[in-house]
């Protein structure tokens, strides 16, 4: 695959997809480069090195600033070596004198208008006007200062994360142009000609108040000081930087940690990423200041009932004293009385261990993970139809996608690095299906061409999933060749049969899914006919009652079409956690072993009874659902949980709450005292991915090192506990470093065969499969065939969710993610992040507000048949009228208070998507937001008053 | 909200509604199979009792596929 960037240097231009090869000649220096390489990439890739201040690699050339002229034989004047392409035979000379003279005059015509501060100047070490300054030798500044200049122009330090500088501006526009052309968001402009030009926000406004998103590219596109980090304009300039990857969303970026010491100054995205190419977020770059925030909890503690304050103890005293809890537990109410569950936020070497001390200390498979409550429908729909419980493409496939179709997701809000990507290819023509209850932001994306929204009534994906492939059979689109050759006859036939039923038409859905019949097949066609047509899903297809059958609709589209085994194609998970990919690779569901082996196979569990030399259970563990039901019912007693929130992220809060107090013995390890730590016995120091080695893989399946570039605050590795709890426990796991558990991982999985931190240093990161067959990794899935041999149509029958509006609950809620906050907030809302959203807002359509009298900022009642819980009210015309919107950030919303225990069939995700709600203007906080309060302020009582006590006075 | 004894008994049942598409016999089979793969050993002793203590409120189909498990 192409490398677009070189990570260690800047080389001025992009590259180009060219096949064809140029021969030139660089100051005497005989040069093949691809076609359309610009003169000063070309010099660049060979050491050549043109002086530059508007150009940079991740942005297209501008040749605004005249730094780069070169001479070319045969050609007039001076060409700028960025905007000019090589041509066969070309002879370019970039240092003669009056050239010099020429970059000489241009600096000095820059410099006569900028402070010369360079000492006190934050930039100074990292500033590309500096370097230029020096590169061309510039002695003097003919001009003086005293004429019209810009020194004394207002900063702008009204976002929280960095400044904007005016007087240090060169207008070079890179700031702007990597706001549109990779960012996507338009927030910045070029106000003004000549002199007066000016870089400005939104219109002329402070940055916070502007459309800027805060993902940084402008910060990092800036020559110069202008935008700058108030970390680097506070600490200085860091000394050092380790490569590691984002603990944020499934996109999996590549970040150079900056660092003084142990303290990190800055996150920069690193070029050489092969998920982010370089690219942020405000979450990834910025809000990494809760690693160290005074919330962290440092030291272990335990207590004998959660209505006592905390006892700080030394590890090994809590690792005992949880052992013997679980070993009562055991004792008393059986093996399978006690569980666990794994964190997608931790590493995969880390959840491979949580999963193995559950089936080898504890003696049962009642493991689980947050992919529970989010794709596990991903994994059975995926592996029914196509083998795999993966996502089939790299991001990178987009570029070549004609036809982008995004269901149930949010990439600019949750996916915001992929987000940009999609927007990058929708600018260059490809078009875009939306199905979603909501209208999107990527819907709103500037220079799109084609769009089609299909704002389908929530719980109704599946009606609409079969009207689009019943157009796509009945109008003969299918791929028949491609069906022919790849997928079961039989299966093929039967879905036929079903899809083709009038039932299924666009006409006969149109009623229930709220679609026109027209749109659904304009869409179907546009799908269908694009040529590389791909979709992406997010949990607005999984979290329903029929999430699977949802993914398997998917999943036949794309057979259907041919949309499968080649770039630009696929069906693409947008996964929600960090490693909730790997966390389900690792074998963190209660029926399987590491790499989806079943453990009800004989085989499979030899070969990791051998290893591990334990007996495994045959039989399936509980899921997290089936876990709070044991507990109330009192079969279930003792549950390890680590870096998981499920008090504040599972559906039905005071259900998992009555069941969380029902347990004798909850271990918590988390970074934070976190709204299930409030119920914990045992509460685990956790370590953020600062603070330990690993890898996490992404929602391509890729695997990218985490790598620690700081000590761990409370001493040890998450993997580190997980051994100490582990050995108290009676089973020993001793490992010295992550890289051992990756050897035991790629021993006993056959899609991690290959894998190895010392190929993972070779290669940057590793898309699984890694075996014999696939070496280096499997970029694209199902090339030449499928895990199972042939695609595997399946029926599709649409079943109604029994979540239905009423005269008592007569709107619907569905809930969602925000850009700025992450998944339960433990994290961004101990960030700056705060400052564009410190509350959860329930989202009314003006129809629906104007039925209740209900204004902006009213406080709302929102009862559903699970609870009650107030919000905020915001007038909004993303939804339709009788859909309502929340997100589920902030633990005092009580978002989750309201939904409701219905699940997916096939595996039990929860139904965040739906549920009956009605609203009401109220003046007061619910009975549970009220009770919350006191308990969140009882517990946090507890633990500043934890006391001290030695192993003898326990 | 239903209990763990409800929520069981819904379980069961949606899984043979969402698979109907061959007949009873074949949704009980696979409703069956389901349950032999993901459900775990607790649930699927507590899911045969309640069929021996009469089984109100099971699908026929439930009801044949528990009787395979």
């Amino acid at each position: 695959m192409l490398e677009y960037y070189n990570p260690s240097k800047d080389l001025g231009t992009p590259a180009i997809l060219s096949e064809i090869l140029i021969n030139i000649e660089i100051d005497g220096k005989s040069i093949s480069v691809a076609e359309g390489t610009s003169v000063m990439r070309a010099a660049s890739l060979h050491d050549i090195n043109i002086p530059k201040l508007c150009a940079t690699d991740s942005l297209e050339p501008f040749g605004s600033c005249r730094l780069c002229a070169v001479q070319i034989e045969g050609r007039r004047g001076y060409p700028a070596s960025c905007t000019t392409p090589v041509a066969e035979g070309m002879k370019i000379t970039t240092e003669t004198e009056k050239l010099a003279k020429l970059r000489r005059n241009v600096m000095e015509l820059y410099i006569s208008d900028h402070p010369l501060d360079c000492l006190t100047c934050p930039a100074n070490g990292d500033c590309e006007l500096q370097d230029m300054a020096g590169a061309v030798g510039l002695r003097e500044v003919r001009y003086g200062f005293s004429g019209a200049n810009h020194l004394d122009v207002e900063k702008d330090h009204s976002n929280p994360y960095f400044s904007f500088d005016p007087s240090k501006c060169i207008v070079c526009s890179r700031c702007v142009r990597a706001c549109e052309e990779v960012q996507g968001t338009y927030a910045l402009t070029i106000d003004g000609r000549g002199f007066d030009s000016k870089v400005v926000a939104g219109t002329d406004q402070d940055f916070i108040d502007s459309d800027c998103v805060s993902c940084g590219a402008c910060v990092q596109a800036c020559p110069t000081s202008t935008l700058m980090e108030k970390s680097v304009i506070d600490q200085g300039q860091p000394e050092h930087s380790i490569v590691t990857t984002c603990a944020y969303c499934g996109v999996g970026c590549s970040f150079e940690a900056q660092m003084k010491g142990d303290q990190v100054i800055r996150m920069v995205p690193y070029k050489g990423g092969a998920a982010n190419q370089g690219h942020s977020c405000v979450k990834g770059r910025f809000a990494f200041g809760y690693a160290t925030h005074k919330d962290r909890i440092k030291e272990p503690m335990i207590r004998d009932s959660i209505d006592q304050p905390w006892r700080v103890v030394s590890w090994d005293e809590a690792f005992t004293f949880a052992a013997a809890k679980i070993h009562k537990i055991q004792a008393k109410h059986g093996r399978e009385s006690v569980g666990g569950i794994t964190s997608s936020r931790c590493t995969n070497e880390e959840t491979y261990l949580v999963q193995k001390l559950i089936r080898s200390a504890f003696g049962n498979n009642n493991t689980d993970t947050c992919a529970r409550v989010c794709h596990s429908p991903t994994g059975f729909g995926l592996k029914t139809t196509l083998g795999e419980s993966a996502g089939t493409q790299t991001f990178e496939s987009i570029r070549k996608t004609d036809c982008i179709v995004v269901i149930g997701a949010n990439p600019t809000d949750a996916h915001p690095v992929f987000g940009s990507l999609m927007r990058r290819r929708l600018r260059e023509g490809a078009s875009l299906i939306v199905l979603d209850p909501r209208d999107i932001d990527l819907l709103a994306t500037p220079h799109l061409k084609r769009a089609i929204h299909l704002q389908l009534r929530p719980g109704t994906n599946v009606a609409i999933v079969n009207a689009l492939a019943h157009v796509i059979v009945t109008e003969n689109l299918l791929d028949e060749d491609f069906i022919a050759k790849r997928c079961a006859t039989a299966a093929f036939e039967s879905w036929k049969a079903f899809i083709s039923l009038d039932k299924n038409s666009p006409e006969s859905t149109e009623s229930i899914t709220g679609v026109p019949a027209q749109k659904v097949k304009d869409a179907a066609r546009l799908y269908a006919n694009a040529g590389n047509g791909a979709i992406f899903y997010g949990l607005g297809v999984t979290e329903h009652s029929q999430g699977s059958t949802m993914v398997m609709g998917i999943a036949n589209l794309a057979l259907a079409t041919g949309n499968l085994g080649r770039e630009g194609v696929g069906v693409n998970p947008l996964r929600g956690q960090n490693n909730v990919q790997g966390s389900c690779d690792m074998g963190s569901f209660p029926h399987e072993l590491p790499g989806y082996q079943h453990v009800g196979i004989k085989a499979v569990r030899d070969k990791f009874e051998a290893a591990w030399k334990v007996k495994i259970d045959h039989e399936p563990g509980l899921r997290i659902p089936n876990m709070f039901d044991a507990a109330i019912n009192g079969t279930f007693k003792g549950l390890y949980v680590q870096g998981e929130d499920i008090a504040q992220s599972d559906p039905n809060t005071q259900h998992v709450e009555r069941a969380l107090r029902a347990l004798d013995c909850l271990i918590v390890q988390d970074i934070f005292l976190n709204e299930t730590a409030k119920f914990a016995h045992v509460l685990l120091p956790g370590a953020t991915f600062l603070e330990k080695d690993g890898t996490f893989t992404n929602a391509e399946r890729r695997i990218n090192r985490v790598r620690k570039v700081m000590p761990p605050l409370a001493g040890l590795a998450d993997w580190e506990v997980t051994m100490g709890l582990s050995k108290a426990l009676g089973y020993e796991m001793n490992y010295d470093h992550p890289s051992e558990i990756m050897d035991e991982i790629a021993q006993l999985t056959p899609s991690f065969s290959g894998v190895s931190y010392e190929k993972l240093e070779q290669l940057g990161s590793i898309q699984w499969p890694c075996n014999d067959e696939h070496p280096l990794g499997t970029p694209t899935m199902h090339v030449t065939d499928f895990p199972i041999g042939k695609g595997n149509f399946a029926v599709t029958e649409f079943i109604p969710t029994l979540e239905r509006s009423s005269r008592r609950l007569p709107l619907l809620l569905t809930t969602g993610r925000i850009l700025s906050q992450y998944n339960v907030g433990a994290q961004t809302r101990r960030t700056p992040n705060m400052t564009w959203h410190d509350e959860d807002i329930l989202e009314v359509h003006p129809h629906d507000a104007q039925e209740r009298g209900i204004n902006d900022g009213d406080w709302l009642g929102i009862t559903s048949r699970a609870g009650h819980t107030v919000l905020r009210a915001k007038i909004s015309e993303r939804m339709q009228p009788g859909v309502v919107y929340t997100t589920f950030h902030h633990p005092g919303s009580g978002a989750n208070v309201i939904t409701t225990d219905n699940s997916d069939w096939a595996t039990n995700c929860p139904e965040y998507k739906v549920t009956a709600v009605q609203v009401e203007k109220v003046t007061q906080p619910s009975r549970w937001q009220q009770e919350f309060q006191a308990s969140d302020k009882r517990q946090k009582g507890f633990l500043n008053k934890r006391t001290r006590h030695t192993a003898d006075n326990l | 909200m239903r209990s763990a004894q409800e929520q069981l008994i819904h379980m069961v049942n949606q899984i043979g509604e969402n698979n109907q598409q061959g007949g009873i016999e074949s949704a009980a089979t696979f409703t069956s199979e389901h349950m032999k793969k993901f459900w775990a050993r607790s649930m699927k002793e507590d899911i045969i009792n309640y069929l021996k203590s009469g089984g109100h409120g099971l699908s026929e189909t439930s009801i044949a596929a528990i009787k395979k498990l």
